[in-house]
């Protein structure tokens, strides 16, 4: 598994803000974690990078524990924030320059990846300007090309299509699923459902930070018994009740071991 | 060592292990490498960019700083003449100096060790850089390292333009041998690194400790701050609080320089730094290199303590710090935006309400406003002790000369509270203009909220310490007036100034108010107040000088001394003050008008 959540459990004071969360996510799969405002979403996110600690359970990226190993889930690892920092006194070029280096790429491979990227996301014409002259739409390119200079194993993308203009979003999808195809596995949290519905494999929902649901969106079809109904009316269904939280099966620890 | 090694050792955990492509990882020093090549090409763009698009700004600053220096050099130079020339006894000159220099050094270290606290809070647990370096592979005591740099070169800018003045001035005053001069930078260099290790280590260990919640940190920063005004008090009561006939005698500035001599203690580093330069000077360059050797030896382990201690709490603390529970406000209207909207009356009911708005965010950031709550209760802790430090209330020229000194404090306060909190609040309302923009409201309405609450803001405060220090100096009910009306002057000429100077020069870019004020604009609102504050003062305390020198009120009642007056001192009294309020409202219109104009131009 590539990605792997265990029993993790993250409280801001007194709210639990991811509760006892467990996920696997394999290679070459295309996951998308959707949820109202305030479900724990980002707090997933930020737990899988190393940017918040799980109070209970672990998060392992690679076989790497990310609190333990954090350079070596890291390093697998490509991550496009939904508000990234840019140094606004370096050009686009250098801060991939720096990124690279700091990932400890050999020269000729980053700049032949940087070639493939600048063609990709369509960098040319601005490369070589300061990021502090950047649009948001551009920004969010230069940072996704950052995410996927060294080939990342992992890509974790939050909010994918926030700023982005049409042209710019089909690239995302587009990529997004060549990536997926390549091996690399992508975790993705969005409120753009047809985003989800478009690309991912399988989808988590969450809700006051448990999981509501696990599995694809015909399996949610058929859980809710609605086999014609949009993922929005899904969502809205699955996000208004109270249930219980259901699990797929499939993604339980037993089950996956087995 | 390189810096690379020094910072692997810190970590050596990482090292071996084997990853495929994606996860090969840098070398330490491809690490270092890579943040001094990134650190580097944003100081030379910068540097351009200050070069050439903003060549008055960068000679407004040098020109400032090439002035503040020369003040300081001047100054230092005179007072160590002085004691040169005034004090021929070499035992009791020596002794002096060392005390000068140990006060100085230590006041300096405190100082670093909070602003270093104060500048790696933010930097290490606040700045979005560090989210971005913390999901790449680069290592903790890398990161650590990359701020901690930057916070050192931060504290000892400000340390050289302050402490290289006294140092040159002493070396020419003291004849010091040549290498004296080179050896300023070392020494300097590696003092600064001590109490920002120092800062640092108390920084992660703090949000380490009491990561739960901002206002903990907040609590033990004043808890401290406060220790340090304590003793400080403390020292100053036990060393001029006595009768006047003791004060300025030898056994007393026996008792004084014996109450120092905590500064000169050898296992303190400014006693390293000062005692150090000092053999210099005297060309014993034998012990200026030793004490420069344990000066750098302490330096590097501070440095190295503070590495270790990042790689095993920075992650951690960081993580806890972003989790911590923020307690929902209650948005109930308070008692005091009931009595500030009342208050507000003669202005119109916008004007009132966009007032309590910024009142209300003022109040609820307590890392804001409890810097200048301290000030200002140490200013109020010095009025109420006036008359401990033995003033003679008798000489009358010397208290009128005291009291002037008080309202340029407080007038030199409130310019620093202005470009702190009134300059920068035109830029920070450009991210959320899209709201007030959209209002029924003409843009200038808002530029005058800002002012009548600066205005309101501050002259209460400043009124109460001005009124505080008059009576404690029993100074006569004409200069109680006089300095009361000087005050009104003040606040309302700074507040114009800060509106005015902020709305035609905002930086929307910026979210840190302290960032705004400590930019162009900023520092050239910190300079026009200063000005300001000085014509003002000056304007009615040299009339007021000559006519008490000329025997003052000689019949009792308000104004009964003036009608007596000598036909010009009347003159000079009624130019004076008249001259000061006119100069007031230029200061308020002139800088209103500008900054109306612009804001009613600006495009966010």
């Amino acid at each position: 598994m590539m990605i792997e959540f265990d029993g993790v459990t993250r409280r801001y004071g007194r709210k639990v803000a991811v509760d006892g969360l467990s996920l696997r996510v394999a290679p070459g799969e295309t996951f998308a974690l959707l949820g109202p405002n305030g479900a724990g979403k980002t707090t997933t996110i930020k737990m899988l990078v190393g940017l918040l600690r799980p109070n209970a359970g672990t998060v392992r990226v690679c076989g790497h524990d990310v609190v333990r190993e954090t350079r070596a889930a890291t390093g697998q690892m490509g991550y496009v924030p939904d508000q990234a920092f840019l140094y606004d006194k370096l050009t686009g070029r250098e801060f991939l320059e720096f990124l690279a280096d700091v990932r400890g790429m050999d020269r000729e491979v980053w700049q032949s990846n940087l070639r493939r990227q600048a063609r990709w996301f369509e960098l040319d014409g601005f490369l070589d300007d300061l990021t502090e002259t950047y649009s948001h739409g551009m920004r969010q390119r230069l940072v996704f090309a950052a995410a996927l200079l060294h080939d990342p194993k992992v890509l974790v993308v939050d909010e994918p299509m926030v700023g982005l203009d049409p042209r710019a979003g089909r690239i995302v999808k587009d990529l997004l699923r060549a990536r997926a195809a390549e091996g690399t596995s992508v975790f993705m949290s969005t409120h753009t459902l047809s985003v989800a519905e478009e690309i991912a494999d399988r989808i988590g929902i969450v809700d006051r930070g448990r999981l509501r649901f696990l599995g694809t969106v015909d399996k949610l079809r058929a859980e809710l018994a609605s086999p014609h109904s949009s993922l929005e009316s899904l969502y809205l269904t699955l996000t208004n009740g109270h249930g219980d939280p259901m699990e797929d099966p499939a993604d339980t620890p037993e089950k996956q071991q087995s | 060592m390189s810096e690379a090694e020094w910072v692997t050792a810190a970590e050596p955990w990482q090292e071996g292990t084997a990853f495929g492509p994606a996860g090969a990882l840098a070398s330490e020093e491809d690490e270092s490498r890579a943040f001094w090549r990134m650190r580097l090409r944003r100081a030379r763009t910068a540097a351009y960019q200050t070069f050439f698009h903003a060549r008055l700004r960068l000679l407004l600053i040098l020109a400032l700083s090439v002035l503040l220096w020369a003040g300081l050099y001047w100054l230092f130079a005179d007072g160590f003449w002085f004691l040169r020339t005034g004090v021929r006894d070499q035992v009791t000159h020596g002794q002096i100096v060392r005390a000068v220099f140990g006060m100085f050094f230590v006041a300096l270290m405190v100082m670093l060790v909070f602003s270093s606290f104060i500048i790696l809070y933010g930097a290490l647990f606040r700045s979005p850089e560090i989210a971005l370096l913390f999901s790449m592979p680069a290592r903790t005591a890398r990161v650590f390292v990359h701020k901690f740099q930057e916070a050192v070169f931060l504290s000892s800018w400000a340390f050289i333009l302050l402490g290289s003045p006294m140092l040159i001035a002493y070396g020419t005053v003291a004849r010091a041998p040549w290498y004296y001069y080179p050896l300023l930078v070392p020494f300097m260099v590696s003092f600064v690194y001590i109490p920002a290790g120092i800062g640092a280590l108390v920084c992660l260990l703090v949000v380490y400790w009491l990561p739960g919640d901002r206002r903990h940190v907040v609590l033990a920063l004043v808890v401290a701050a406060g220790a340090v005004v304590v003793g400080g008090v403390w020292l100053f009561w036990s060393t001029f609080a006595r009768p006047s006939g003791e004060l300025l005698t030898p056994s007393w500035f026996r008792e004084v320089l014996g109450r120092l001599q905590f500064s000169e203690r050898w296992l303190l580093p400014s006693w390293w730094l000062s005692s150090g330069l000092l053999s210099a000077a005297r060309g014993v360059w034998r012990d200026a290199v030793m004490l420069l050797t344990v000066l750098v030896a302490n330096a590097l382990l501070v440095r190295q303590a503070a590495i270790w201690v990042a790689v095993g709490t920075y992650r951690a603390a960081y993580s806890a710090l972003r989790a911590r529970h923020t307690p929902r406000k209650r948005c109930g209207v308070a008692r005091i935006d009931r009595l500030v909207f009342a208050a507000a009356a003669p202005f119109s009911r916008a004007i009132r309400l966009l007032t309590v708005k910024d009142l209300r965010i003022f109040r609820r950031d307590p890392v804001q406003w409890t810097q200048f709550l301290i000030f200002f209760g140490l200013l109020a802790l010095y009025f109420l002790n006036i008359r401990r430090l033995s003033y003679s209330m008798e000489y009358r020229v010397w208290v009128n000369m005291i009291s002037f000194l008080n309202l340029s404090v407080v007038g030199l306060l409130l310019s620093t509270f202005t470009t702190r909190f009134i300059f920068p609040m035109i830029s920070l309302e450009g991210r959320r203009f899209w709201i007030l923009g959209l209002l029924p409201i003409r843009r200038e309405t808002i530029l005058w909220g800002k002012f009548v609450f600066a205005v309101g803001g501050s002259i209460i405060p400043c009124s109460g310490l001005i009124l505080l220090s008059d009576t404690m100096l029993q100074v006569s009910p004409m200069l109680t007036i006089s300095h009361q009306l000087t005050c009104l002057i003040l606040c309302v000429g700074l507040s114009g100034i800060a509106v005015g100077l902020g709305a035609r020069l905002p930086n929307l870019r910026e979210e840190s108010p302290s960032r705004i004020a400590a930019g162009f604009g900023g520092t050239l609102n910190l300079v026009v107040s200063t000005l300001y504050i000085v014509a003002v003062v000056l304007m009615t305390a040299v009339p007021y000088h000559f006519f008490l020198h000329s025997g003052g009120p000689r019949t009792p009642g308000l104004f009964a001394g003036v009608f007596g007056l000598a036909p010009w001192l009347r003159f000079w009294l009624v130019a004076g003050t008249l001259g000061s309020v006119i100069l007031g409202i230029l200061a308020t219109v002139i800088p209103l008008r500008i900054g109306f104009r612009a804001f009613r131009r600006l495009e966010f």
